[in-house]
């Protein structure tokens, strides 16, 4: 067995030894990321199994539980783990081929570090080290939006430090609020105090921390930083912010709302929340003519269902809540991917461009086409159970408020499907009827993709093979007596 | 005035995050936003050292034989964590500075106003 801290302190060391390896040989360099997250794979995934049966609790230090920094990997923790590194893998071959110019040794540098800040957050039990874990992924992630150094990257990474700094600011002062409180910041310790004491008197600590959280995790009036950063980072880290970054700012969300804080009333907020996020960003979409900045905005809507799908809070809702959030990062890994593909060759960004790019390219195109079929929510795609689980969910609630919710979010979905053909149409049925030579994708391009569109096939066909994981999970987030006494070893 | 002294930190601490805020939201030039980030920074800082501070309190290292009381020292938690929010803080000032230069080479201006390369 793996001890969890490995997860993290593997691509930790290794992030910091890649602009050394960088001396012997730049093959290797670019090899690294690519081994490092291959074991973080197979280690989690192999956790998985002992995870769902009991928690595994790393107590760091040696210390007993509310003194130590503990690494809590539950079902939720393992699955997003192993999760992060697949996405992180198909990522980093994508790179060989994609990353050449500017400074290669930082952008794998920063790029493991990313990576480990997302593990960390889903992995950790404590408060601060989430906070801690939260700037190594949000410090990563602005350097890497400035990465290639020009006008509108520059621009959009300060605009995303401004407002991230600030929301770190806020979740710092309320991890500050609650340990004057309680004098604790382990998460189960905190759990545990805080069902003894009334809600009001934790309610502006978990305000502010949703709110620090919430810029992150894109819900709705605090994302105006995304649209800007997704679409002027490089592809390949613009597939990463996409897939896993602001999805595991979701995660922190859910966690701190269902196991920290148990606050019932605020999941029917954050139902109404994810809503207006998926109209925003759904409506938004609808109107550009950049296609980075398209999916970009796609991507709030996104947040927002599996936001409405945490905010039902059953157990089939949560469930449906993960599942959609790893086929959301299945399928928008896979857009991004392609789609930087087409704008490399192309070089630019407009849809107008891209007229009749299916000759000159099936493969991407065939790609972009998986991937925008699964965000739609069509069969035999991962998108449509995900989709499918959390509208079911939403109506076995048998309440009218969340009858009205249902019928915004399909209306969404509606607007989504009508932007997604209209590009599938521009790169299919459009443009001059001339023979154009078709351009063979280099391989590094071609397996993370081939391999995206096996696993989103494979998984829409059987959906079974993830949710028994998933019902697991929903358990875990659900059920904080159990959480609290697992990690407390009270059982 | 006995409610000042006992509280004069929280007052403080809280001055300070409304001041970086204020700042944050209302001035146009950058490097005046990147010091109400510092500002807003170092008000958290203060609030999570005064949430630990002892008057006349002392650390576990000075104390001598029967001296060592729980109750005379200085919650050390509050400490660890504002070192390491100091050094976060530091940095997310060094690249908010070094992106600042990069966007002066671009654009000749630290007005956030007149930067208008996309849609704000």
């Amino acid at each position: 067995m793996v001890n969890p801290a490995l997860l993290l302190a593997i691509p930790l060391g290794f992030a910091f030894t890649v602009p050394l390896i960088k001396y012997v040989s730049r093959k290797l360099m670019a090899l690294t990321p690519v081994l490092v997250l291959l074991f973080n794979l197979i280690a989690s995934a192999l956790l998985i199994p002992q995870a769902i049966k009991e928690p595994i609790v790393t107590n760091i230090g040696g210390f007993s539980v509310p003194f130590c920094i503990n690494l809590v990997a539950g079902p939720t923790g393992t699955i997003l783990a192993a999760l992060i590194s697949l996405v992180g893998l198909l990522v980093a071959v994508y790179s060989f081929g994609y990353v050449k110019d500017g400074p290669v040794a930082k952008y794998y540098t920063l790029y493991l570090l990313i990576l480990t800040g997302a593990t960390g957050i889903v992995l950790t039990g404590d408060i601060f080290n989430l906070f801690v874990f939260f700037e190594i992924l949000c410090i990563s992630s602005y350097s890497l939006v400035a990465y290639l150094g020009e006008k509108s990257g520059v621009e959009a990474s300060i605009k995303y430090l401004i407002q991230g700094s600030v929301g770190s600011s806020f979740l710092l002062l309320g991890i500050g609020l609650l340990y004057g409180q309680f004098g604790t910041l382990n998460m189960a310790d905190l759990a545990n105090q805080i069902q003894a004491t009334s809600s009001a008197a934790t309610f502006v600590p978990m305000i502010l921390m949703i709110t620090g959280l919430g810029v992150e995790a894109a819900i709705f009036p605090l994302n105006a930083w995304l649209p800007d950063a997704h679409s002027s980072a490089p592809s390949s880290i613009s597939a990463i912010l996409s897939g896993i970054a602001i999805g595991i700012g979701l995660y922190a969300v859910a966690r701190i709302v269902f196991t920290v804080f148990g606050a019932t009333p605020i999941f029917q907020l954050l139902a109404v929340i994810g809503m207006v996020t998926v109209l925003v960003g759904e409506l938004s979409a609808f109107s550009q003519d950049n296609i980075k900045r398209l999916l970009a905005y796609s991507s709030i809507g996104q947040m927002g269902l599996i936001a409405f799908g945490l905010g039902i809070a059953t157990l089939e809702g949560v469930t449906g809540g993960l599942f959609q959030l790893i086929s959301h990062a299945l399928s928008k890994a896979l857009l991004f991917l392609a789609v930087g593909y087409m704008i490399y060759r192309v070089g630019s960004m407009k849809i107008d461009k891209l007229k009749g790019l299916a000759k000159r390219m099936p493969f991407a195109s065939l790609a972009f086409a998986v991937g925008a079929f699964s965000l739609v929510g069509l069969p035999p795609f991962v998108g449509f159970p995900g989709k499918f689980l959390i509208i079911r969910a939403a109506l076995a609630k048998e309440e009218l408020f969340f009858l009205v919710l249902v019928a915004f979010v399909l209306t969404a979905t509606v607007i989504e499907g009508a932007y997604f053909f209209r590009i599938i149409q521009v790169l299919y049925f459009s443009g001059e009827k001339t023979k154009t030579t078709r351009e063979i994708a280099p391989v590094s391009a071609l397996i993370p993709m081939g391999l995206l569109i096996i696993l989103i096939i494979i998984v829409g066909v059987y959906p079974g093979l993830i949710t028994n994981f998933l019902d697991s999970a929903a358990f875990e987030l659900l059920n904080r007596a159990n959480y609290v006494s697992v990690v407390m070893g009270l059982s | 005035m006995n409610f000042l002294s006992s509280y004069i930190y929280y007052i403080g601490a809280f001055g300070l995050i409304f001041i970086g805020l204020f700042i944050i939201l209302v001035k146009h030039n950058l490097i005046k936003i990147i010091i109400g980030l510092n500002l807003l920074d170092t008000g958290v800082n203060l609030f999570l050292i005064s949430v630990g501070y002892l008057h006349q309190g002392t650390a576990p290292i000075f104390g001598k034989g029967s001296q060592v009381t729980p109750a005379s020292m200085v919650d050390p938690v509050p400490q660890a964590l504002v070192l390491t929010a100091i050094v976060i803080g530091a940095s997310i000032l060094a690249l908010a500075l070094s992106l600042g230069i990069r966007l002066y080479d671009h654009y000749g201006t630290l007005d956030l106003t007149e930067v208008r390369g996309q849609k704000w």
